[in-house]
């Protein structure tokens, strides 16, 4: 074993498989910068390149990339608050708040290293997993399954700092909106109102840049001046590295969580990436700043999605079962080379095996390295004023999600949560237990639904696996009972200063009509979702109405508690804000934007929107826009030759 | 809004000034001009009308329309496929996969139907996911493989195995038990119907759940012990089933077996050992199937396995385009090099394209009424699925 691994790390001293290596890592790194399109992006690309070649130097180039896309895909969520993958949304809570505070180069630091940590402790689980992997995954059936999907589903509790009420209703919408597509188990059509479109769900990356990404825009983009000061804190890398020393319990946690989610077949990154954050802050003692810059909040999950790509080649390489897209596509490439994934992978390809080991140690390294010594530069990204960036963006971030599917319908959903996404944040409403509900909502029904027809009655409650999770599950749930109980004595006994609270700045619209009008809003859908499920097959039905009846009781306690603060203080003293006045703006902009590209075309759209918004919305000076507007013009022309990227047709195009 | 920046920000930076109206009016409309000017112009520039009939390909891009997501296996089958043919075709056209993912298959397949270019450069891959519901006649499907031209199919085939744990060492295991034998399949108005067909015309005792999320899940889940009957195609079999018949874990009981030029059910050539579901009546109920139910699954057989995966050209398009089309895969499909190589993708199938393909497809892919309605009766009584 031995001999193959050191032979393996001689072959990569070769310079053409050095070269490969490195060019995966830039075309993984620059996948990553763009929003939406991240590693199945990046493989899609190196694909084509890699018929002809020997397999060795096929398998560097796509490892190179695939390692690291995680690692970039975080410049975009900690400098701007759009995140560069749906798993980078999770680094974005705390890494964003850090940014924000001036300090983005730390932020970063501490991304970059923990991303690299991350995939070397993921390339050395890789290792030792050969032998394990197989009881691990065996040992987790339907029921296990299930209740890992149930604690994921628990983290919104914990995220919701604060107002658990809010938390958890974010988690069943989430849930809710995650069942709307073809049901899992009877393939029949739920909530698609008869549309095609909507029968494959709504889009994980559509749902998370609109979410977090458009949203975020929106409440920025009045901001027409840079960020002048410019505290990087502390006397540079060292330091970074010192400060990130002091987390590596954090950073080892994460990376293993990371790797058992890649392991477990249809966990995927973005839950594994919460769960990791999840565990980072139900352990912690002192849970106050998570959420507003808390470096363990950046370096557990960060460290995790990179080894969850590490962990997700197990289960590709020795079952043939990929965890996601970039493997999938992996694995189709081992098969033009005629090396059959499966258990005998290990005894008849150990040489590949060792070489994917190394070239994904290595790309970890060599990966953060690069992004390690641009951090200053990119940090400097946040003197820019909002408003201009906020242009581009806007443009970037369409185009990416658009990629997944195809469809302009994509955009519009995307849209329409980017508008919901500004209403839950300005309203206090955490959006984070929102976007885990979406991701685990079909996993979650569709362990439940296995789970209950393979096994007889609650025979699989007594499960040892399971019998953990029930523990992990119930006993902090308790423990946190126990001290909400007593917080809330507490907070009775001085109700009135409340609205005081400081996390009021970053929700503005918090207890007043806005938050009263989502409560009904929330109640509303509950109530209409609970009818419309009426209609669907028995088994189809179960889960949406079990979602939409805790859904009527909690957002029901919502409602009475946004009624009861209406009474107390009588005259909302917030109504139509400058800020809101300014969101509503941003949002016709970008309405117009899309209803542009979906008549006339992206280019047309593109073209039209970001001069005119940087001209009249950021007042940039002439000379940035016309130089803005024409590198974009021809970064656009020259984009579909250059990357597997279509731009979006409008329907004016069918005449032409 | 921000009050940390708000309060770092020095007084003297005032808010930059609005720009007149003609300013804002005039950069607008250049970049609009230009845009406009690209999107009429730059389409026929790049893409000037297709020369296909001239038996030559050159300067042309054949352009693959995948309605599956990457990385599957049709998206891997299509593009080596692609590659490779584009390598013969004289002429060496450039090679443009798409994937236009959604409604498993039928989103794409309806977009190519409605809008393909017949000029020989449009090419539709079709598999399993995308005939099944065109079998099944559902409303939402807007394509049909009758108005359309094959220029190479590519079969595959499969087996039906079970877990030894569950009591099952034969065929004769599959019928009169005290206990169904649980099947764990994805969806049954999928590829999973072929299987289903097959149960349903042996009369074994199977009790089936769907929901699983592949085809490897589910051999995962037969080696917990969670589900005792399975099916894997050929190009799994090695990855999913060989160890665990090498280990006495499972038993391969029969294969689905492959049609051969007269539409008669053989076996497969890559299980030349393995009973054919045909043979496994005989050896269960000692006489040959007839009847509506094996006319279902011997249709079922050639739709998903044996002309399994196909690529297909608008019906318009130009004789002599899909004519070069054909004769290119043709020569393809023979060269040993290229047979050498794909091997494992092809999953041990030889690419069909000689001169009476089209009769041989038209033929499979006519699905009689009779078929088509003890279908839908099935999916009703047996799982409760209503076609719409």
């Amino acid at each position: 074993m031995l001999d193959s691994a050191m032979a393996a790390l001689a072959s990569l001293a070769d310079p053409s498989l050095l070269l490969m290596l490195l060019i995966g890592v830039v075309a993984g790194l620059v996948m990553g910068l763009i929003p939406g399109l991240g590693g199945t992006g990046a493989v899609a690309i190196l694909l084509p390149i890699t018929f002809g070649m020997e397999p060795p130097q096929a398998l560097a180039l796509l490892i190179g990339a695939l390692a690291v896309v995680h690692t970039s895909d975080t410049v975009s969520a900690v400098l701007l608050g759009a995140p560069g993958s749906a798993s980078a949304s999770v680094t974005m809570l705390d890494g964003y708040s850090m940014a924000k505070k001036g300090q983005a180069a730390r932020a970063l630091s501490l991304a970059f290293l923990s991303s690299m940590a991350g995939g070397i402790i993921g390339a050395v689980g890789l290792t030792l997993a050969i032998p394990l992997a197989r009881p691990l995954v065996l040992s987790f059936a339907s029921p296990e399954l299930f209740m890992l999907t149930v604690l994921g589903v628990a983290l919104a509790a914990v995220l919701s700092r604060g107002n658990i009420i809010k938390g958890v209703t974010a988690g069943l919408l989430g849930l809710l909106l995650g069942m709307v597509g073809t049901s899992p188990t009877t393939a029949e059509e739920r909530f698609t109102f008869g549309s095609l479109f909507l029968g494959d769900g709504l889009s994980l990356v559509a749902v998370a840049l609109g979410i977090f990404g458009l949203a975020e825009i929106a409440s920025r983009a009045s901001q027409r001046r840079g960020q002048q000061d410019n505290v990087t804190l502390g006397g540079g890398w060292f330091s970074g590295i010192r400060e990130w020393l002091a987390h590596w319990t954090q950073v080892i946690r994460g990376a293993l969580i990371g790797i058992w989610a890649g392991v477990l077949p249809g966990v995927g990154a973005t839950a594994g990436t919460w769960l990791a954050y999840g565990q980072a802050v139900a352990t912690a003692k002192d849970k106050r700043n998570f959420g507003k810059g808390d470096p363990r909040g950046i370096v557990g999950p960060e460290s995790a999605n990179n080894s969850v790509e590490a962990g997700d080649l197990i289960p590709t390489l020795l079952f043939g079962i990929p965890g996601g897209v970039p493997s999938a596509m992996l694995l189709g490439m081992l098969l033009t080379y005629g090396i059959q994934p499966g258990p005998s992978i290990i005894s008849d390809h150990l040489d590949l095996m060792y070489l994917i080991v190394w070239s994904f140690a290595i790309a970890s390294v060599l990966g953060a390295l690069f992004c390690f010594l641009s951090v200053r530069g990119l940090a400097k990204l946040t003197k820019v004023p909002f408003a201009v960036l906020a242009a581009g963006l806007v443009a970037i971030m369409l185009l990416g999600a658009f990629q997944e599917g195809g469809q302009i319908g994509d955009l519009w959903v995307m849209l329409i949560l980017g508008a919901f996404g500004w209403l839950l944040k300005s309203t206090g409403v955490p959006r984070a237990p929102f976007l885990i509900g979406f991701v685990l909502a079909i996993p979650l029904e569709r362990y439940y639904f296995l789970t209950d027809s393979l096994y007889n009655g609650i025979e699989w409650m007594a499960r040892p696996g399971v019998l953990v999770f029930l523990a992990i599950l119930v006993l902090p749930i308790l423990w946190s009972l126990y001290k909400w109980i007593r917080a809330r004595r507490k907070v009775n006994a001085d109700d009135g200063h409340r609205d005081e609270q400081p996390e009021d700045i970053e929700s503005p619209l918090k207890n007043s009509a806005w938050s009263l009008g989502l409560a009904v809003l929330i109640v509303v859908v509950f109530g209409a979702a609970l009818v419309t499920s009426g209609t669907f097959s028995p088994e189809a039905r179960l889960v949406p109405q079990l979602v939409s009846i805790t859904g009527l009781i909690i957002s029901g306690i919502l409602l009475s508690q946004e009624i009861a603060d209406r009474l107390k203080t009588r005259h909302s003293k917030i109504g139509w804000t400058a800020d809101t006045g300014f969101a509503f703006r941003t949002f016709t902009w970008m309405l117009g934007f899309l209803a542009i590209t979906a008549v006339s075309g992206y280019m047309i759209g593109v073209l039209l929107f970001v001069p005119a918004f940087l001209l009249i919305v950021a007042r940039a000076r002439m000379k940035t826009t016309l130089i803005y507007s024409a590198v974009l013009y021809l970064f656009l022309l020259a984009l579909p030759s250059l990357l597997p990227i279509e731009l979006p047709q409008g329907l004016v195009s069918n005449f032409i | 809004m921000q009050p940390e920046t708000a309060a770092t920000e020095p007084a003297e930076t005032p808010e930059p000034p609005k720009h007149s109206r003609r300013a804002v009016i005039a950069a607008v409309a250049g970049f609009g001009a230009l845009a406009v000017a690209t999107t009429v112009f730059g389409g026929s520039l790049l893409n000037p009308p297709a020369t296909t009939e001239d038996g030559d390909y050159s300067g042309e891009t054949l352009q693959f329309l995948i309605p599956l997501a990457e990385g599957g296996g049709t998206d891997t089958w299509a593009r080596f496929i692609g590659t490779e043919l584009t390598g013969v075709i004289p002429g060496h056209p450039g090679f443009a996969p798409v994937n236009e993912a959604g409604g498993e298959g039928i989103t794409g397949s309806n977009h190519f139907a409605s809008s393909a270019r017949p000029d020989g450069t449009e090419v539709l891959v079709s598999t399993a996911s995308t005939v099944v519901p065109w079998v099944l006649g559902r409303s939402v499907v807007n394509y049909s493989f009758e108005d359309l031209q094959p220029f190479v199919v590519n079969g595959t085939g499969g087996v039906i195995y079970a877990r030894t744990g569950a009591g099952v060492s034969g065929l004769e295991d599959l019928t009169d038990r005290e206990r169904p034998l649980k099947f764990g399949g994805i969806s049954a108005t999928g590829l999973d119907i072929t299987t289903l067909v097959a149960f349903d015309l042996l009369g074994a005792d199977i009790e089936s759940t769907f929901g699983f999320e592949g085809r490897g899940p589910v051999n995962l889940a037969l080696q917990r012990g969670e589900i005792d009957i399975d099916y894997q195609t050929t190009s799994a079999y090695e990855s999913a089933v060989a160890g665990l018949e090498k280990d006495d874990q499972a038993v391969v009981l029969m294969s689905f077996g492959q049609l051969d030029e007269n539409g008669n059910i053989v076996r497969d050539p890559n299980f030349p050992d393995v009973p054919t579901v045909a043979e496994a009546y005989e050896i269960l109920h000692g006489s040959k199937p007839a009847g509506e139910k094996f006319e279902a699954y011997k249709t079922l057989l050639g739709l998903t396995y044996t002309y399994q995966k196909g690529l297909w050209v608008p019906e318009e398009t130009p004789e002599k385009a899909v004519e070069l089309l054909r004769t290119s895969s043709e020569k393809l499909g023979a060269d040993p090099g290229f047979q050498a190589k794909a091997g494992k993708v092809l999953g041990g199938y030889p690419l069909v394209a000689d001169e009476g393909l089209d009769e041989r497809v038209e033929e499979a892919y006519t699905v009689s009424p009779a078929v088509r309605t003890y279908i839908v009766d099935l999916l009703k009584s047996k799982y409760d699925i209503e076609v719409e």
